[in-house]
């Protein structure tokens, strides 16, 4: 028998959605912790939405990915500003996980095209007109050396940030999946979009 | 009594202000910068300069000096990096300076001077907010003024989690370190300590949510029903004056501008 699961906010905001939020929203600060203790070139401060918005749907993960610049934000200003990319890549990851579309490889490789260019059409317009192009970190050297060259900012933008954040989602994907392998089933399913990966047997 | 222990107390009569009304004066802050910098000396936003100092004399005032220069610190470092970017990359206009390969053109000299001194005074009065205001203070001061009270525990279980889940992550990354899993090295032996370290991390955090649905349930979180705080926050008496002070001097800042225009 099938049965098509309806996806309402309602739902998606369980009990224990509710404590996945702070879960997810830590999870991408220590991320981004580990990744400068590692000294890694990439931010990997995005795990915790990818993996929420997978588990939970569309509406918890852009909760985690407001909540997330939110609090970053009180230790370093700068970050508000990029609050709407969080929300747009924890609202789209969800969205296609409600979709079933990390269920085969091919879905998954369509699914992270399309998580990096939304992450890239949100944020190279809040770079480029409240941050002049760069913002201090990793893809600013290589933006800064592309409008060096004469390059528009635009293109410079785009170009950096785009590879660092299309680096940034597999990152986030690989890491989530490896988590959602290990997760026993009874406590999968209790999850909105857990059942989709349901391991089976 | 045991209670008082929880309240937060400031001699500070600025930092003592309600939560509430401290927000009020940060947007205040935020549409005075954006009209000053519409005042341009030499097409240049200089007077941001004068205001950003007007914001520290503030901050010093609130008795947050040396907390407000710690926390300033990375936006001024971003600030930098875009003027310096902008004034010597960005081609455009007349050539102002040449030194060599190095050169400032006009365009570049005033969009760089612009953004960075907004991004400074922006983040400036952020940072006077967090300092002056703990977290808990804010949310509850929220969930007074109609905020849902599922989304003030939202931001207070997320600020506890991340020191928990940081001291997690350093025992763990120390317990990997001990059998074995190398964390020097080249960008690939980093990056694959990294899977190690945090897998473990998130699935604790899980599993261990699971308990806590429990806990919450067993003590009635899904009752609508009037809730018990340990905190209160209450408000001193002086929040009129400072909303009057800011709307004032928004108000001067706003004839000020139309004047320079007028004339």
């Amino acid at each position: 028998m099938s049965k098509v699961k309806k996806h309402s906010i309602k739902n998606d905001f369980s009990m224990l959605a509710l404590l996945i939020i702070p879960v997810a929203v830590a999870v991408n600060f220590v991320g981004g912790q580990l990744a400068v203790i590692l000294k890694l070139p990439c931010y990997l401060d995005a795990i915790g939405t990818v993996f929420g918005a997978i588990l939970c749907g569309p509406w918890v993960g852009a909760t985690i990915g407001l909540l997330t610049n939110v609090v970053t934000g009180i230790a370093n200003p700068i970050t508000f500003a990029f609050a709407p990319t969080s929300i747009a890549l924890g609202f789209v990851t969800g969205l296609l996980s409600e979709k079933k579309m990390f269920s085969n490889i091919g879905k998954i490789i369509i699914s992270l095209i399309i998580m990096a260019f939304v992450s890239i059409i949100v944020s190279a317009p809040i770079i480029v007109l409240v941050y002049g192009g760069v913002t201090g970190g990793g893809p600013s050297v290589v933006t800064a050396m592309l409008m060096a060259t004469g390059t528009n900012i635009w293109a410079s933008v785009i170009g950096s940030d785009g590879l660092f954040n299309a680096l940034d989602r597999i990152i986030a994907f690989i890491i989530t999946y490896f988590i959602i392998k290990v997760i026993p089933d009874r406590t999968l399913i209790k999850f909105s979009c857990g059942e989709y990966y349901v391991k089976e047997s | 009594m045991w209670i008082e222990k929880f309240q937060i107390k400031k001699t500070n009569k600025i930092a003592a202000l309600y939560p509430i009304t401290k927000l009020w004066l940060t947007a205040f802050y935020i549409l005075g910068t954006l009209i000053v910098s519409t005042i341009r000396i030499h097409k240049l936003p200089l007077l941001l300069l004068p205001w950003f100092c007007s914001l520290f004399i503030f901050a010093s005032c609130s008795g947050i000096r040396k907390k407000f220069f710690k926390s300033i610190k990375k936006a001024a470092f971003v600030a930098i990096i875009i003027f310096l970017v902008q004034a010597f990359i960005v081609p455009g206009g007349e050539v102002l300076f040449r030194f060599g390969i190095l050169r400032i053109c006009s365009t570049g000299l005033i969009t760089g001077t612009n953004l960075s001194l907004l991004i400074l005074n922006i983040a400036g009065i952020f940072v006077w907010l967090f300092q002056t205001t703990e977290y808990k203070e804010i949310s509850r001061a929220l969930e007074d003024n109609g905020l849902n009270y599922k989304a003030c525990f939202l931001f207070l279980s997320t600020m506890q989690m991340i020191e928990l889940l940081g001291r997690n992550s350093r025992i763990i990354l120390n317990a990997q370190k001990a059998r074995g899993v190398e964390t020097e090295g080249n960008v690939l032996i980093r990056a694959k300590a990294f899977i190690p370290s945090m897998v473990p991390l998130v699935l604790g955090a899980i599993i261990s949510s699971e308990d806590r649905v429990l806990t919450l349930e067993s003590k009635g979180f899904d009752v609508n029903c009037k809730k018990t705080h340990i905190l209160n926050v209450e408000k001193t008496g002086n929040e009129k004056w400072a909303i009057c002070i800011g709307i004032g001097i928004l108000l001067f800042l706003l004839i000020g501008r139309i004047v320079l225009w007028i004339q």
